[in-house]
């Protein structure tokens, strides 16, 4: 019988602001590339059981914050479990829906929205948004890595003692003011990068799938991706980024 | 005293600006007259706010005011409408400044302004129109714009009981806005040839009411179509005031209460322009579909999203989206797809560059099912443009497109793009990329590269 990887799509419809999608087509591809059936599961507030442990991976893309106090009353019965998956599995959380797994969120009215608190993060919403390229390094099941991407930046984060997810090469970040990009929570990513990340980086990708072949107890595939297309787009977004006017602050003067 | 003056300089400088370039100057001399009198656009005399018309929404908003002042016009109607595209303050005060007396007296029956969402509270704050028209609230622009709860939040700003709201009746985020207002008249478009669904990894929305995932039946347009929220039970309306039936792409005419319409653009964003504006037309400005009929005879849009190019002995047809929309590159990936025969496709999404910092952003690509085009006999594939070009290929190859399919070229030269146009063996090319790089294929062409 085909070995199988069960992903965890958290909230797709409410939570669908920037291609993300395109995350689970590049879960899916290397998954299959490795020969392994993967099979997508939709999480929405509809679903009766929801138990994170029958998940090798989840995914929660971003989402408009109106929603979050629907999508934290139904994830708050599932607080421990969620804290204890990410101690060992991958989970992937991008955009405003960090502020959702962090502990507060001050909206730009004044009004405050409780987090889940599995994260020791404060956001607040920020009046005008801010749009730009985004590159880091992180560090990931133990592999250095660049991350390229994009940031629409519509909460500030405050991530207190929590460590960082990555360390900006260039762009806002968490909130314009450090070298900080997101969270990284046991094997949990929280993280401003937009859209499809893990298209965009297969090398993450890559190490999400070795995560969860060791966590399986599968052995690694050996075999690398052909990471060619996407090594070149890497390359000719760090030349735009190198001549592209800022006015942001330096990273040497964070 | 301070209006009088902003008012004489805007006559002046629309007449001066007019005499250099009869297409500049659409928003500079309202820019600088509020700049005298901030408070400008309030202090017009004569304008009976019950007749004035606000159309915003994400996408269609040119179009519809385009169409809307047409079919008014052609029924001899006095209009005062920006049908130059300028949606800012500054664009309206320009357009009430022309049109006014020396003393800022307005004499017209009606006021159609295409409006940005955007800045909606600070045209409504001194024109308090009593009617608007919402297209649609679309995900779009997410540099400024963020998500589209941002643009609701505007609009919540401004929406009261004392409007009338003509809603797209299958757009579920613009028919909330109908527990706000005193009156709404709603419109909508039936099935047709080119309705079509979505694999389930398609993400919806949430409903706007209640939270839980909203349903499409199938859409019209992409993310606009019969709509229902299983929890809550909000739904678009079976029969909605306005509807377009009887759509025939080979005819060329739709319906709408029994009378038979030409179709001037057969393509289907279209189609909910033509059913707000027969709304409008009606239900605001006493013009029956009967007396419209006769206007989309001879409706020619301005600054419309399709133009077609003969190059040697090519035909291109190009298609302009929007950036950061999905909505707008889904309806031209469709029409692609409709087109069964041989051809190129060339996609030249871009950098983001509207304001400071220009980024990268070809993530809405994703939003976007490229399947029927990959489907629909394709020759080759040419991604081009800096900096974007290897997003664009993977995004097709993620739809099952070979590599080797795939020309790459991380440039926007001209000479490069139709030497590669040249290479292609089937006559029949489509293109999208931005307005700027067809401009100059426009001109390469026009210079006798032909």
């Amino acid at each position: 019988m085909q070995q199988m990887i069960k992903v965890g799509w958290l909230f797709n419809n409410m939570f669908n602001l920037h291609g993300d999608r395109g995350n689970l087509l590049a879960i899916r591809a290397e998954g299959e590339r490795r020969g392994y059936r993967v099979e997508v599961e939709q999480i929405n507030l509809d679903t009766e059981t929801f138990n994170p442990i029958d998940f090798d991976f989840l995914f929660c893309p971003p989402g408009e914050i109106e929603h979050f106090e629907a999508v934290a009353a139904y994830l708050e019965p599932h607080r421990k479990e969620l804290m204890d998956y990410i101690e060992t599995r991958p989970m992937l959380v991008t955009g405003t829906s960090v502020g959702l797994f962090g502990e507060t969120i001050k909206r730009d009215d004044q009004s405050t929205i409780r987090g889940l608190g599995i994260i020791e993060v404060k956001t607040r919403e920020n009046h005008v948004v801010y749009g730009d390229d985004l590159y880091y390094s992180c560090r990931y099941n133990g592999k250095e890595m660049d991350i390229i991407g994009s940031q629409i930046q519509m909460l500030d984060l405050d991530i207190k003692e929590e460590s960082p997810f990555g360390w900006l090469k260039y762009g806002y970040g968490n909130n314009g003011e450090t070298r900080f990009e997101g969270v990284i929570s046991g094997k949990g990513m929280f993280t401003n990068t937009l859209g499809p990340v893990l298209v965009c980086n297969p090398w993450l990708t890559e190490e999400i799938i070795n995560l969860i072949e060791a966590n399986k107890h599968w052995p690694v595939w050996e075999e690398p991706r052909d990471n060619t297309l996407e090594l070149e787009s890497l390359k000719t977004k760090i030349a735009h980024i190198n001549k592209k006017e800022t006015r942001l602050k330096k990273l040497g003067e964070r | 005293m301070k209006f009088y003056l902003a008012l004489w300089f805007a006559k002046l400088m629309g007449v001066a600006i007019n005499m250099i370039s009869k297409d500049r100057g659409t928003n500079l001399p309202g820019e600088k007259a509020l700049t005298i009198d901030p408070d400008f656009v309030k202090h017009f005399k004569n304008i009976d706010y019950s007749k004035v018309i606000f159309i915003t929404g994400t996408n269609g908003k040119s179009s519809t005011t385009n169409l809307v002042t047409h079919i008014l016009k052609q029924n001899r109607k006095k209009i005062v409408s920006n049908l130059e595209g300028a949606n800012l303050l500054g664009g309206i005060a320009t357009i009430l400044a022309k049109e006014a007396s020396l003393s800022g007296k307005l004499k017209a029956d009606y006021y159609i302004f295409e409006t940005d969402e955007r800045y909606l509270p600070l045209i409504y704050a001194q024109l308090p129109a009593q009617n608007m028209l919402i297209t649609n609230l679309q995900k779009d622009q997410v540099q400024r714009n963020g998500d589209p709860d941002f643009i609701i939040r505007k609009l919540k700003e401004v929406v009261n009981p004392k409007m009338t709201l003509i809603l797209n009746n299958e757009e579920p985020r613009s028919r909330f806005f109908e527990e706000t207002a005193c009156r709404s008249i709603y419109y909508g478009v039936s099935h047709h040839d080119e309705s079509f669904t979505k694999g389930a990894d398609y993400p919806t929305h949430a409903c706007p009411k209640c939270h839980h995932d909203m349903s499409f039946d199938y859409y019209n347009v992409d993310s606009i179509g019969p709509f229902h929220c299983d929890f809550c039970g909000f739904a678009s309306k079976k029969t909605p005031d306005y509807l377009i039936t009887d759509l025939n792409f080979y005819d060329q005419s739709f319906k709408l209460k029994d009378v038979s319409f030409h179709m001037p653009y057969d393509l289907p964003f279209m189609f909910y322009n033509y059913a707000g504006s027969l709304a409008v037309c009606e239900a605001i400005c006493g013009i029956a579909p009967e007396a419209a009929a006769k206007a989309f005879e001879n409706f020619k849009n301005i600054g419309g999203r399709f133009e077609v190019l003969t190059y040697k002995n090519k035909t291109i047809k190009y298609m302009r989206i929007k950036q950061e929309n999905p909505d707008t590159l889904q309806s031209a990936l469709n029409i692609m797809a409709s087109d069964q025969s041989e051809k190129m496709v060339a996609l030249g999404l871009y950098v983001v560059n509207d304001f400071v910092p220009h980024y990268i952003n070809t993530f809405y690509a994703f939003d976007c099912d490229f399947k029927p085009v990959v489907d629909s006999n394709v020759e080759r594939y040419l991604c081009f443009s800096e900096h974007v070009s290897y997003d664009t290929a993977n995004r097709l190859i993620y739809d099952g497109v070979a590599k080797e399919a795939i020309t790459i070229m991380d440039s926007d030269n001209i000479n490069e793009i139709f030497a590669e146009i040249d290479k292609a063996k089937t006559d029949n090319i489509y293109l999208i990329t931005w307005l700027s790089t067809f401009e100059k294929m426009k001109k390469f062409i026009e210079g006798g590269q032909n």
